[in-house]
């Protein structure tokens, strides 16, 4: 696989997840409730998972649609929801496991690995929450934490995104990040499968 | 295996010629008669009957032998979160649906599973609550409203795919969890999705064929009757009155009525104005879906309390004369008697609190609309509290009625509140919209309380409580069904037990510890002469929040195994 190839190239902890590759591996990577039932879904680019040099637009607020600069993420506050877009400006929007968060982090005292995935002192990560897959939407301000609306699990961004509270049985997936003149690009796959894995 | 008792009724199964006997040869077709008058042995919806009662016949089963009652089979769901559906039963067929969209079909005395269906949900799906709340029969079929707000028919005897039909577009924010309510061949639903800006709808398909054929919103549009309610431009879009609990039906008036749910967002001053029809009882024409009447518990709904429960439909004293009505536990507390009226209208009878609160003054004794005390009353930009707390004096568990005792049985909840602080929040379709995040949504309870859950027992004429049984350790999330045989029986405790009440004194008969706690309702049947009693048992959802919650406040054990079974029951000899 290709995409794995170039992933590698940037960074040393990242895995392919894209659906292609989750299909060949087995069904035992997808959930089957959340199985798709059409064989021909990762032919559609706007449904397979973010690809290296992908750009990120808003997915909501005041900058919908427009692409997501490193200088304008709020240092240590909310999150903001993104979708990845391929360099023509296609959004991967076809697929809401699709959906990242980004946030600007004070990387003093950071964990390596997440500073190894960040970029600008920016890092993403699914925007599926591990338990039952709703959208990590929210920011636990008292915590500094990430928090899945539907049932309350919490992720830690300066450690990889590790479950601080709440019910989700994982970290969310990284998703490693390179920057070119301030704008994010995607440097390498998820590091972990998205979304719910039973 | 202890020998089963065996009742005398078997002979008179044979005589009216629906003993079950070989599934796959003869499953018996459900029809409006069956549904108007459904027989002792079957559950073929899922509060029982069309009243709404979840009261069975059935009293083989009874308050001398209760305490003889045993497992007969179970069976694992093989999914964990909250099973909420009651077992549906047809001459000696089981029908449960389970979290995460699943049906299994079990023949009903021996625990054989005879076919399982599986969805597969769309990659990237999600809901608030992977819940579902049951299936309903007609004909041949099983009609699944799927998690991912698609209906779903399937073959009875088969499990097949019959059709599919679209009810909406869950990447907006609907999905479905309420079992359908099925009224002259036609098959109905409503939608989940209060806390993600949706409006509501109930919504009629065709049984045999899944064509569409009406849609009624809850909340109107601009011109039609109880638009003026919505004060401000485009709020009526978002406006929520969910429709995520099944209606009951008037086959006399054909008039359905379904309950609606909260207002979107939660905060009623970005929607100002009483808000028809959340949080209300909307009454429809079972031929069209016109909405012929309704009653709103609360205006301006801000609570998030959610008159989700359609009301039982019985007739009760008043000042002496009988008057046809409805009667619900509502979610803000208070148990309210109210007048069904020939042509679909309802009226207001009375209202009493059935457990303590603060956001009510009074009620106005004329049209039931309460005075509301404004420093209770959630706002944006202002940090309120108020009591109940937003799960309610009871969430959506069914209360049940039993004509032989005259008593309402109410699982309630008990010392709880909530404060929290309107914000202005963009809507993403799809994702949380409530005015508040979850963080900041506090829950609060008096840490000193005697207790927190509990079933209560009112009278259904003179208004008073019976009986109650108080539960100092547990919250109550058990849905409660009601027999012939003078029994209550429920779950909803933490302590994963199942239980049986004599109907009449409260007294706790029996109780058995299942795997995990019961929030779904039980239901009972019988099958050549033997009464079973069926629940699932399987923890999740709402409670299991909220449990979190009690742990943080008063050191509960957050840790209520999960994981379903289905649990049969009947008497050793």
């Amino acid at each position: 696989m290709t995409v794995r190839n170039k992933a590698s190239a940037d960074k040393a902890t990242a895995c392919d997840c894209s659906r292609r590759v989750v299909l060949g591996a087995g069904l035992a990577l997808v959930p089957w409730w959340a199985a798709s039932s059409k064989a021909d879904d990762e032919t559609d680019p706007t449904e397979i998972l973010p690809q290296v040099g992908d750009h990120f637009v808003y997915l909501a607020g005041d900058n919908e649609g427009q692409v997501v600069k490193s200088a304008d993420l709020v240092l240590d506050g909310p999150q903001i929801q993104a979708y990845p877009a391929d360099p023509s400006g296609r959004v991967r929007d076809g697929s809401r496991l699709n959906l990242v968060i980004l946030a600007r982090i004070d990387t003093t005292g950071v964990a390596p690995e997440t500073l190894a995935n960040a970029a600008d002192g920016v890092v993403a990560y699914s925007g599926v929450c591990t338990h039952q897959g709703c959208p990590v939407n929210m920011w636990a301000a008292d915590r500094s934490a990430f928090y899945c609306s539907c049932h309350g699990s919490e992720y830690n961004p300066k450690q990889g995104a590790e479950v601080v509270a709440g019910p989700a049985p994982r970290p969310l997936p990284a998703l490693p990040l390179k920057s070119a003149d301030g704008v994010l690009l995607v440097a390498a796959g998820f590091t972990a499968p998205v979304g719910v894995q039973n | 295996m202890k020998k089963l008792m065996l009742g005398a009724s078997l002979g008179a199964l044979l005589g009216a010629g629906i003993a079950g006997t070989a599934y796959s040869a003869d499953y018996t077709p459900v029809t409006d008669a069956r549904l108007v008058n459904p027989e002792p042995q079957n559950w073929l919806m899922t509060r029982g009957n069309y009243k709404g009662w979840s009261y069975s016949p059935l009293d083989q089963i009874n308050t001398g032998n209760v305490k003889n009652l045993v497992p007969v089979w179970t069976v694992s769901t093989g999914v964990d979160s909250g099973h909420e559906a009651p077992p549906i039963v047809n001459n000696g067929v089981m029908f449960v649906a389970t979290p995460y969209s699943q049906v299994m079909a079990l023949d009903a005395a021996s625990g054989d599973l005879l076919w399982r269906y599986k969805r597969k949900l769309p990659p990237g799906f999600s809901a608030l609550h992977n819940t579902s709340r049951g299936v309903a029969l007609y004909g041949d079929k099983v009609f699944f409203p799927a998690l991912d707000a698609m209906l779903v028919a399937l073959d009875a005897k088969t499990g097949k795919v019959d059709w599919e039909a679209k009810v909406e577009d869950w990447k907006t924010g609907y999905y479905t969890t309420m079992a359908p309510l099925v009224v002259k061949g036609k098959v109905l639903v409503g939608v989940s999705g209060g806390e993600f800006g949706v409006r509501g709808f109930i919504q009629a398909f065709d049984a045999e064929t899944g064509k569409p054929l009406w849609k009624t919103y809850t909340v109107p549009a601009p011109g039609e009757p109880g638009s003026e309610t919505w004060q401000k431009p485009d709020t009526w879009k978002t406006g929520g009155a969910s429709t995520w609990m099944t209606g009951n039906y008037d086959p006399a008036t054909n008039t359905v009525y379904w309950g609606t749910g909260n207002g979107s967002p939660w905060f009623g001053d970005q929607r100002p104005g009483d808000n028809l029809y959340v949080s209300s009882t909307v009454a429809l024409d079972g031929d069209t879906g016109k909405i012929k009447g309704h009653f709103q518990y609360h205006q301006n709904e801000s609570w998030d309390w959610d008159a989700m429960n359609a009301p039982m439909l019985m007739d009760f004293q008043d000042n002496g004369k009988v008057t046809h009505g409805l009667v619900s536990p509502q979610r803000n507390g208070y148990l309210y008697w109210l007048g069904r009226n020939p042509d679909g209208n309802i009226s207001y009878v009375k209202s009493e609190p059935y457990v303590p609160g603060n956001v009510f003054n009074s009620i106005d004794p004329e049209t039931g609309r309460p005075d509301v005390n404004l420093e209770h009353k959630p706002v944006t930009g202002k940090d309120v509290s108020f009591c109940p707390g937003l799960w309610g004096g009871k969430d959506w568990p069914f209360e049940a009625y039993n004509p032989k005792t005259g008593l309402i049985y109410i699982p309630s909840n008990e010392n709880h509140c909530n404060h929290m602080e309107g914000k202005v929040e963009a809507r993403v379709p799809g994702q949380w919209w409530t005015g508040v995040a979850g963080p900041d949504i506090h829950f609060t309870v008096d840490t000193k309380a005697a207790f927190y859950g509990e079933l209560q027992a009112y009278d259904l004429n003179t208004g008073k409580r019976s009986w109650r049984q108080l539960y100092p350790n547990s919250m109550m999330w058990g849905s409660m069904l009601t027999t012939a045989g003078d029994l209550v029986f429920g779950g909803g405790t933490t302590d994963r037990e199942f239980r049986a009440y004599d109907a009449k004194s409260g007294e706790e008969l029996w109780h058995f510890k299942t795997n995990s706690g019961i929030i779904a309702p039980p239901s009972t049947f019988e099958v050549g002469g033997v009464q079973y009693i069926a629940v699932a048992s399987g923890y999740g959802v709402d409670p299991a929040t909220q449990q979190n919650l009690m742990s943080e406040l008063v050191g509960w054990n957050a840790d209520v195994p999960q994981g379903g079974v289905i649990w049969v029951f009947a008497v050793s000899k």
